[in-house]
C-alpha cells in the first residue's frame, strides 16, 4: 500500500497548525454535544426504571385480576401459596419479595384535602424502600407502627400536617364500597418529582383491613433482583413456571405489544377490560413493560441528538468546504508541480481526502474524550436523594451510559460529513492543469 | 356526585341500582362530571329539623313486615315505566374557601327505552353541552366543535368519581337487609327509622339509615356510613312535590360529613311526566337546541 500520500496528507495538516486545530475544536465540540445527550440518554431509562422498581418495590411484578358475578373487576391476589411455589420452581436466584396493596385516596385534615396513592406494603420488611426514600421529618422507627403514613414533602406541606398528626383517608375498598380510615402521620419524605409526590407509604397489613382484603391477601407481588438487566429473563422463567402449576394467566407477550403499537402493560390492561375468567387470573409484568412509554423519551433525546449533530456539522461542514478551498488555492503551484512530476489526479484529491479524514478523526477522537471528562465531572456531584430530579439520577448523582457502537456511529458520520465537506474543493483541485496551475501567482 | 344523588330513593333518576342507570342524573354523572364533581363532594345546608333517634329495638317479625313494605314503597316512588319525564335541576354546591358553583341542567328521560338527554344549562361556559344515553351507550355533544364523542357509561364510570354501585346496586330491598326499625322525630315529623345493611360488598355503603315519615311514605333523611361504621354522608329532603300521584323530593340537601363545610343543594324544577317527542331522545336535538 503506498503510504506517501496519506504521509503527505498528515505533514499538511501540521503545516496549518492553528487552522487545524481550530477546525478540529470544532468538529470536537460538536460530537461532545452529541455524546453528552447519547450519554444521558442511554442512562435515562436505566436510572428511571432502577429508581421506580424502588419505589414499587420490585423490577418483576405479579398482579391478580378477579371478575365478580356483577363483571366487577377486582385487583387482588388470594392465592399467594400457589404463587410462592411457582417462583420457587422458577429458579429466580438473589431476589426480594414484597406484597403491596394500593388504595387511591382523598387524604383530608383539618378542611384541607389532596388525592393519593397510598401504597401498602411491610414498611419494616422493605430496607430498599428507605434507601430510596429520604426522610426530612418523622423516624423510620415511628413507621412500624401499624396506621403509620409516609407523605412526601410535598403532599405534606399542602395538608399541612406534621408528624404525629392525625389524618384521614377517603377510599374504596376492593369491591367498591366506601371507607374512612384514620392514619398517623409517621414521617415525610423528601419529593422525588412528579410521581414520587404522589406516592405515600402504609403498612399493609392496615391498609388492606380498609381495602376489604383477607389476611394474605394483597394486590401485587414485586420481586426486586440484584439487577435491572436480570427482569425480562426473570418475568419469562416466572410466567412459565406459574403457567406450568396450572395458574390462569394474561398473555405475556400480545402481537401489539411486540409491534410496538401498545406496551405490553396496556395490552393487559385491554385484556382484563374485554375478556371474562373465572377466578383470578395473573398477570406478570417487568418494571420494563410498566415503564415502556419512558422509552420513547429515551427515543425523542437521541433524536434530539441527531438532529444537534446535523445541525453543528452543517455549520462544520461548510467552515470545512471553505477552509480546503482556500488551502486548495493557496497550493496550487505545489499541485502543479506535484502533477508536473507525475502525480496522478486521483492521488491529488486523495490528499485533500486524507487530510479531511485524519482531521475528523482527530476532532471526533478529541471530542468523545472531553464528553467523557464532562460526564465524568457531572457525575461527581451529589444532588442528593431529595434532589427534585432524583428520578433520573442514580443514588442521587447524574449518570450517563454511552452504548459503544453509538459513539462508533457519531465517529463515522462526523467522518463521513467531513469528507463529504472537502470532496468538492479535492475534485476541484485534481481537475487543475499541471501547466495552468504552475503559471498561477497568488 | 351524581351517585349521591341518585343513591336518594324515591327521586326520579336518583334511586339505586340497574334502574339507577337509566336516570337522567346517574347518567349526568358520566356526563356532566366536569360540571358537578364539586356538588357531589357538597351537602346542604342543615335544615331545620333534627332527629331524636330512640333506642332502636331488635326486628320482630311485625317489625319486619313493616320495614319491608316501607322500603318496596320507597323503591316503587322512582318507578316511572311507561311515562316519560322531563326537570330541570339546579345543583349549587359550596366547599370551605371556595365560591359556590352552580350548575344547570335540563334533564329528559325515557325509562322504557333507556334513554335520556341532558341538556347543560349552567354554567354559561358549559351551556349548549349535551349528553344522549340509549342502553349502555352515552354520546357526548360538544356545541363549539359541534362534534359527538362516544363512550360507555360503565367506562367513563371508571375515570371519574361517580359511584361504580350506581351500576350495580338494583334497590334498597334487593341489595340492603333490613336490621332495625325504630322511632323518632325529624324535625315536627314523626318518622320510621330503618338500619339497612348492605347485602353483598358491591353496595357503596355498607350501612344506611333512613329517616321515612310515618304518616305518608316519605324519605325524609339517610345517613350513609363507611365500612368502618363512619358517617360519610346525609342527605336530606326537605321539599316533595306530587307528581301522577307520587311524591318526589323537590329539593336535595346533601352533606359530606367527612370533608367538613362541603355541601350541595339540588333542586328540581319543572318536573313533569308528560310525553316527549320522539325527537328529543335523537343526536339532531342537541345540535338543534345550539343553533
Amino acid at each position: 500500500m503506498n503510504l506517501v500520500i496519506p504521509r503527505i496528507a498528515a505533514r499538511n495538516l501540521t503545516r496549518q497548525k492553528k487552522r487545524s486545530v481550530f477546525l478540529g475544536i470544532a468538529i470536537a465540540f460538536s460530537i461532545m454535544i452529541v455524546t453528552v445527550i447519547n450519554g444521558f440518554s442511554g442512562a435515562f431509562i436505566r436510572n428511571v426504571s432502577e429508581n421506580f422498581a424502588y419505589l414499587m418495590a420490585g423490577h418483576v411484578f405479579v398482579q391478580g385480576s378477579e371478575k365478580t358475578e356483577s363483571g366487577k373487576q377486582l385487583s387482588v391476589i388470594r392465592d399467594d401459596a400457589a404463587i410462592s411455589a411457582a417462583l420457587e420452581a422458577s429458579g429466580i436466584s438473589s431476589m426480594r419479595v414484597t406484597r403491596t396493596s394500593e388504595a387511591s385516596a382523598t387524604l383530608i385534615f383539618e378542611g384541607k384535602s389532596t388525592r393519593q396513592t397510598l401504597t401498602g406494603l411491610d414498611i419494616a420488611g422493605s430496607p430498599f424502600l428507605g434507601e430510596r426514600l429520604a426522610l426530612v421529618s418523622g423516624t423510620w422507627q415511628a413507621t412500624t407502627k401499624r396506621d403509620a403514613l409516609i407523605l412526601s414533602e410535598k403532599v405534606a406541606k399542602k395538608l399541612n400536617v406534621q408528624p404525629g398528626d392525625r389524618l384521614l383517608a377517603e377510599f374504596k375498598t376492593v369491591t367498591g364500597q366506601n371507607n374512612v380510615v384514620d392514619f398517623t402521620l409517621a414521617a415525610i419524605s423528601a419529593d422525588t418529582g412528579i410521581v414520587g409526590s404522589v406516592m405515600a407509604y402504609a403498612n399493609i397489613s392496615y391498609l388492606n383491613e380498609g381495602l376489604g382484603l383477607k389476611d394474605g391477601e394483597y394486590m401485587s407481588l414485586g420481586i426486586m433482583l440484584d439487577n435491572l438487566k436480570e427482569a425480562p429473563a426473570a418475568a419469562d422463567a416466572l410466567y412459565a413456571s406459574m403457567r406450568e402449576s396450572g395458574l390462569n394467566l394474561f398473555d405475556r407477550d400480545t402481537e401489539k405489544a411486540q409491534s410496538g403499537v401498545s406496551t405490553p402493560f396496556q395490552e393487559m390492561l385491554k385484556s382484563q377490560k374485554s375478556e371474562t375468567w373465572e377466578g383470578v387470573r395473573y398477570s406478570v409484568l417487568t418494571i420494563d413493560d410498566i415503564m415502556a412509554q419512558a422509552r420513547q423519551i429515551v427515543v425523542a433525546l437521541d433524536s434530539v441528538s441527531l438532529i444537534i449533530l446535523l445541525v453543528l456539522f452543517a455549520i462544520v461542514m461548510v467552515g470545512i468546504s471553505n477552509t480546503f478551498r482556500m488551502v486548495m488555492y493557496e497550493r496550487i503551484r505545489e499541485i502543479g508541480t506535484m502533477r508536473a512530476m507525475g502525480v496522478q489526479r486521483s492521488e491529488i484529491r486523495s490528499l485533500f481526502l486524507y487530510e479531511a479524514l485524519f482531521l475528523a478523526l482527530a476532532g471526533a477522537v478529541a471530542g468523545i474524550l472531553a464528553a467523557l471528562v464532562a460526564m465524568g465531572i457531572a457525575s461527581i456531584h451529589d444532588f442528593g436523594m431529595n434532589s427534585p430530579a432524583f428520578l433520573i439520577m442514580k443514588n442521587g448523582h447524574l449518570s450517563f451510559y454511552l452504548p459503544p457502537l453509538r459513539a462508533i456511529g457519531n465517529i463515522l458520520i462526523i467522518v463521513v460529513l467531513t469528507i463529504v465537506a472537502a470532496f468538492f474543493p479535492a475534485r476541484a483541485a485534481a481537475k487543475m492543469q499541471p501547466a495552468e496551475a504552475l503559471r498561477t501567482q497568488k | 356526585m351524581f351517585s349521591i344523588i341518585s343513591g336518594i330513593t324515591g327521586m326520579p333518576g336518583m334511586a339505586g341500582a340497574k334502574r339507577r342507570t337509566r336516570k337522567p342524573f346517574a347518567g349526568a354523572s358520566v356526563a356532566i362530571l366536569p360540571l358537578l364533581v364539586s356538588l357531589i363532594l357538597a351537602g346542604a345546608a342543615v335544615l331545620p329539623v333534627a332527629a331524636q333517634d330512640k333506642s332502636v329495638p331488635a326486628l320482630s317479625a311485625t317489625d319486619a313486615a313493616r320495614a319491608t313494605a316501607i322500603l318496596k314503597e320507597l323503591d316503587s316512588l322512582d318507578d316511572f315505566s311507561g311515562k316519560d319525564y322531563s326537570a330541570l335541576y339546579t345543583i349549587v354546591s359550596e366547599k370551605p374557601g371556595e365560591k359556590q358553583n352552580v350548575s344547570q341542567a335540563r334533564v329528559y328521560r325515557r325509562d322504557t327505552k333507556d334513554q335520556f338527554v341532558i341538556l347543560v344549562m349552567l354554567p354559561e361556559v358549559n351551556k349548549g353541552q349535551g349528553y344522549l344515553r340509549e342502553d349502555n351507550n352515552v354520546w357526548f355533544y360538544d356545541p363549539t366543535s359541534r362534534k359527538f364523542s362516544f363512550s360507555s357509561i360503565k367506562e367513563n364510570l371508571q375515570n371519574s368519581e361517580a359511584k361504580n354501585a350506581d351500576f350495580t346496586q338494583t334497590s334498597l330491598l334487593d341489595d340492603y337487609t333490613i336490621e332495625a326499625i325504630g322511632e323518632g322525630t325529624v324535625g315536627k315529623y314523626p318518622v320510621w327509622i330503618l338500619d339497612l345493611k348492605a347485602k353483598n360488598n358491591e353496595v357503596p355503603y355498607e350501612r344506611t339509615r333512613l329517616y321515612v315519615r310515618k304518616d305518608r311514605t316519605m324519605l325524609l333523611k339517610q345517613e350513609d356510613f363507611s365500612v368502618s361504621g363512619r358517617l360519610m354522608r346525609t342527605t336530606l329532603m326537605p321539599k316533595y312535590a306530587e307528581l301522577a300521584g307520587k311524591l318526589l323530593p323537590a329539593q336535595i340537601l346533601i352533606v359530606d360529613e367527612v370533608n367538613k363545610g362541603e355541601k350541595s343543594q339540588i333542586t328540581m324544577a319543572e318536573q313533569s311526566v308528560a310525553s316527549l317527542p320522539d325527537k328529543v331522545f335523537t343526536k339532531a336535538f342537541l345540535e338543534q337546541v345550539n343553533r
